[in-house]
């Protein structure tokens, strides 16, 4: 009882509250900028930290790490520029949904979803943060591979529309993922001798290429003939959900929420897949109506609830194994060691009231949420409001510093520019860009994860049939891919 | 329908050339990794090879026809978009050599000029404001590395960022 009242002393004081609601804005305006990421937002709020309290420094980050998590969604939805990887899947309704005069009530969903991801993935760091940490480290190379196979089967949906398009889509994202040094062997594959190409290419500046520039060179053929007085005479205000609207797609919520809090706790996986398994597993209804990468509500709760459940997931490693959760986990891992508090099991034992002030910190942030969200969404509106020619060049330009930024490096402004082209032609051949996007993210952890355990195996793939935990979850990757065709031949049956 | 052959076939020599490249890679010291660094890319490459040749037999059994104003440069939207690229292609040639300001400020007047904005008062705003809130937000607030540009330029951006 003693250390519960401590704990709420230890958050409920007006400076704690205010470093809470300090970090949520922060983390926002720098989740929705693209160029800037929670990482980045985390970082730059570090040197302020070192004379805090350890409590108040780490409630400060863990706020931030909400905030940021949360902002890249406005970006997605308003601009079709994802402000971080995490809220690539949310531009997939999101878009289309703002397109229909349906911003406001996009960027309600997305906050509520990213409110109700946080409070439930903090209740279960709360409940059961031991436990599932034991359990995330029985995940290795041959559940991994199952965990990016679940991924992928997101092409079932977000290349509805041909599905052999979406395929050779996800298959040339691969193939540009497999550029650069291979991390098994230290073999260089298709750099061609060039410095920038060793490290491979990043797809933040692919995503930007694909998604922005190409959506600006599409907007440019079009907005002298189309309307634009609904975007530009309309004030883009939140629309909140009402609690029977959020009633009606519980299911959504409680899928995406649980899918995040799983894959925040599997060391390194991260926000950025969680989104995606979240919204591939929503997805698979085909009867949905407004269709899914139509502007579905559901294709933004899903990615939405399960990135910031992440949030809560990936602290569960890093506080009780010293493992990190996401890249951006480790950022607030690097932030205990400066402050002087080792993560790991002895810090629930040696510091109680630690865990409990994160888990208030991240109910705290959640419901901050909602504030930031208003005072940044606003700020975006306005710039809505350009005339297309001025906003096209904006979104340009924001991209251009976006690409620039990841690496101080002029050669991803040029991927950008390429990958305009390719956007703006994959776009007009009805290939699938996100699918190319999934397929680069992807890649990585398919191809290392596959090979790993073959290796582990010497040379044989039965460890992926032998292991529990693998088969299944390849039994789960296995049936979201054929639960489309299979769900088909039973509707057939039945008719 | 020809415009979509003719762009099949290009991605398709691309992935040619990308198996090529793949088949070329050096086995594994590892006699464990029996895919070695060449087998996943040569899987991933026939797959998309194979949904190619599919793709391509169905454009020619439908006869669709796809609009690309790009390539149509005697219309309008043709040519404004056209243009854009060739603005924004110009843009990001000059990043590094001007720097970021001065390249983002004239990206600014001339994009939209292309596209067929035409109210100079405010586009000159727009873009005086835009190129210092970008800078002093990325550059001087976050630490954002921006493009610095070479020589003259170069110094001129220390003097700001």
């Amino acid at each position: 009882m003693d250390i519960i009242i401590q704990s709420l002393a230890a958050v409920y004081n007006p400076m704690t509250l205010l470093l809470v609601s300090i970090g949520v804005l922060f983390g926002m305006v720098c989740g929705a900028l693209p160029g800037l990421s929670t990482s980045m937002a985390i970082i730059l709020l570090l040197p302020f930290t070192y004379s805090m309290d350890p409590i108040m420094a780490i409630v400060l980050m863990v706020s931030c790490y909400v905030g940021g998590s949360s902002g890249g969604s406005i970006s997605s939805i308003l601009l079709k520029t994802p402000g971080t990887p995490e809220a690539v899947a949310t531009t997939f309704d999101g878009y289309p949904m703002a397109q229909k005069g349906k911003a406001g009530e996009a960027l309600g969903l997305a906050v509520t979803s990213s409110s109700f991801g946080t409070i439930f993935s903090a209740f279960v760091m709360l409940l059961a943060s031991p436990m599932l940490a034991q359990a995330a480290l029985s995940f290795q190379s041959a559940e991994y591979f199952g965990l990016g196979l679940i991924g992928l089967s997101c092409i079932t949906s977000i290349g509805a529309k041909n599905q052999v398009k979406a395929v050779v889509s996800v298959m040339i994202g691969l193939m540009i993922g497999t550029i650069g040094i291979d991390s098994i062997n230290g073999v260089e594959r298709f750099a061609f001798e060039q410095p920038s190409l060793l490290n491979g290419i990043n797809y933040i500046s692919v995503m930007i290429g694909a998604f922005a520039v190409a959506e600006v060179y599409k907007n440019i053929e079009e907005y002298r003939h189309v309307d634009t007085s609904l975007r530009t005479e309309q004030k883009v205000k939140i629309k909140l959900l009402k609690f029977s609207e959020m009633a009606k797609m519980w299911s959504s919520f409680i899928r995406g929420s649980v899918i995040g809090t799983i894959i925040g706790i599997i060391p390194a996986a991260g926000g950025s897949i969680a989104s995606l398994i979240a919204y591939g597993s929503e997805a698979q209804d085909e009867n949905a109506n407004p269709k899914f990468g139509e502007g579905n509500p559901r294709g933004i709760i899903a990615p939405e609830c399960s990135h910031n459940a992440a949030v809560g997931g990936s602290m569960v490693p890093t506080l009780t194994l010293g493992i990190p959760g996401s890249p951006v986990a480790a950022v607030i891992m690097a932030a205990f060691l400066i402050i002087g508090i080792t993560p790991g099991p002895m810090l629930l034992r040696e510091q109680p009231i630690m865990l409990n002030a994160i888990f208030l910190a991240l109910i705290t942030a959640a419901l901050l949420l909602f504030v930031g969200g208003r005072f940044v969404t606003s700020q975006f509106g306005h710039i809505l409001k350009l005339p297309y020619p001025l906003l096209g060049s904006l979104i340009v330009t924001l991209g251009v510093v976006g690409a620039y930024s990841l690496k101080n490096s002029f050669y991803d402004v040029l991927i950008m520019f390429i990958f305009g082209l390719v956007g703006y032609f994959f776009d007009k051949f009805k290939y699938s860009n996100a699918a190319v996007i999934l397929g680069l993210i992807l890649g990585e952890i398919i191809e290392n994860s596959l090979r790993k355990q073959i290796i582990i195996g010497d040379g044989s793939g039965m460890g992926f049939f032998t292991r529990p935990v693998s088969v299944l979850v390849l039994t789960v990757a296995a049936l979201t891919f054929l639960w489309p065709m299979m769900s088909k031949k039973l509707k057939k049956g039945k008719a | 329908m020809a415009i979509e052959i003719a762009f099949n076939i290009l991605i398709g020599l691309g992935v040619l050339f990308y198996l090529a490249q793949a088949i070329q890679l050096p086995a594994t010291d590892n006699p464990a990794d029996v895919l070695g660094a060449g087998g996943f890319p040569i899987v991933i490459g026939i797959i998309a090879l194979i949904g190619l040749a599919m793709i391509t037999i169905h454009t020619i059994k439908e006869k669709r026809k796809v609009d690309i104003p790009m390539l149509n440069l005697r219309s309008i939207d043709g040519r404004m978009v056209f243009i854009n690229v060739l603005v924004l292609g110009a843009y990001v040639g000059l990043l590094d050599v001007i720097g970021f300001v001065l390249a983002t400020f004239a990206y600014l007047v001339v994009a939209p000029l292309s596209m067929g904005y035409r109210k100079p008062v405010v586009l000159a705003v727009f873009s005086c404001v835009t190129t210092a809130v970008m800078t002093v937000v990325f550059g001087i607030v976050f630490y954002v590395p921006l493009p610095r540009g070479v020589e003259f330029f170069r110094d001129l951006s220390y003097l700001i960022y």
